[in-house]
């Protein structure tokens, strides 16, 4: 762990996740939405529970929720959509959250474990982990693989 | 960032219009290009259909001989991997030699646009659909008639076809 670097103070989005309070860097969140319908389709793709439609758009929603807290998503939640890149390209994607949020400014203390915490912010008594959404749901999708191949092989 | 009231999907530019027959499979729509299926038939008219030997491909148990072609009939709860159920009708795709076991048709509809398969879909489902559409506050994958069999899992079907063909013909054969 680094010194805080007040210099690059920066805004972030507090949202709740399980039983946890986490950080999203609010340059790469579009919005909270509502408790809409999550539409659910045949596939095969890890952590992807289905798609809901905003504004004309159709966003893949990545359920975190266990991987994160190691416990299942309650139901009736909000969804926080934010940007997801795949290399020059980034589509809209969301995570179940439940309503409440919070829009801070705070530095940084930067981590390297685990990979998808992209550093600590202190938001009064409290330590919160910055999600880095890329990385977040690839590492996700990768454990799914594994898990699904081992269940295979066994 | 803000709390955004529930919105309706916004009216996209004006597309050609494409028909397509919405059906189900274990309880989930499905919608398929209405050009693309030649015939939509019952089960119980495929007295005629032919149980073939192969373990390899386990969706498709049988084959249809229409106009001279043999099709190969996969049931679309395994293709999917839905739960099992009992198909009703199946649908004689135009294309290519595939029958789909399905539970029913739920009606014809026109869509005025696909929407790409988001990249978060990584798995086997971007072969099964060609797009999403959304039609009266819900999402349903239009099914891409090429995805139903690959081209190996064709080779591998008319290898095992051939074969059951030829052990018959040996069987029927009578020795001098």
């Amino acid at each position: 762990m680094s010194a805080p670097n007040i210099a690059n103070a920066k805004s972030y989005v507090l949202v709740q996740i399980g039983d946890r309070r986490f950080a999203l860097s609010a340059a790469e969140v579009s919005e909270l939405a509502p408790p809409v319908r999550l539409h659910q389709f045949p596939h095969n793709s890890p952590l992807v529970s289905g798609i809901i439609v905003r504004r004309g758009r159709l966003v893949p929603v990545y359920d975190v929720c266990r991987l994160l807290t190691g416990k299942d998503s309650p139901s009736h939640q909000f969804y926080l959509v934010a940007r997801r890149h795949f290399g020059s390209a980034s589509e809209p994607a969301a995570i179940p959250v439940n309503g409440d949020s919070e829009l801070v400014t705070a530095d940084t203390v930067e981590v390297t474990s685990p990979k998808y915490v992209s550093g600590i912010l202190i938001h009064g008594n409290e330590s919160i982990e910055v999600l880095d959404l890329d990385t977040l749901v690839t590492a996700g999708s990768q454990e799914q693989i594994q898990l699904a191949n081992r269940g295979l092989d066994a | 960032m803000r709390i955004a009231a529930q919105d309706t999907v916004k009216a996209r530019k004006a597309r050609r219009p494409e028909a397509v027959i919405l059906f189900t499979v274990s309880n989930q729509l499905f919608a398929i290009a209405a050009d693309s299926v030649q015939e939509i038939r019952s089960t119980d008219s495929l007295g005629a259909a032919l149980e073939i030997e192969q373990q390899e491909i386990p969706k498709v148990r049988h084959t249809i001989e229409r106009g001279h072609r043999t099709y190969y009939v996969v049931n679309a709860c395994a293709h999917f991997g839905l739960r099992i159920v009992r198909p009703a009708l199946v649908l004689m795709l135009r294309q290519i030699r595939v029958a789909v076991l399905v539970d029913r048709i739920e009606r014809m509809a026109e869509i005025s646009g696909l929407g790409a398969l988001p990249r978060a879909f990584i798995g086997t489902e971007r072969q099964w659909y060609r797009g999403l559409a959304y039609l009266e506050d819900q999402v349903i994958p239009v099914v891409n008639p090429l995805g139903f069999l690959t081209s190996q899992e064709f080779i591998r079907l008319d290898g095992a076809t051939a074969e059951a063909s030829r052990r018959d013909l040996e069987r029927a054969a009578v020795p001098l």
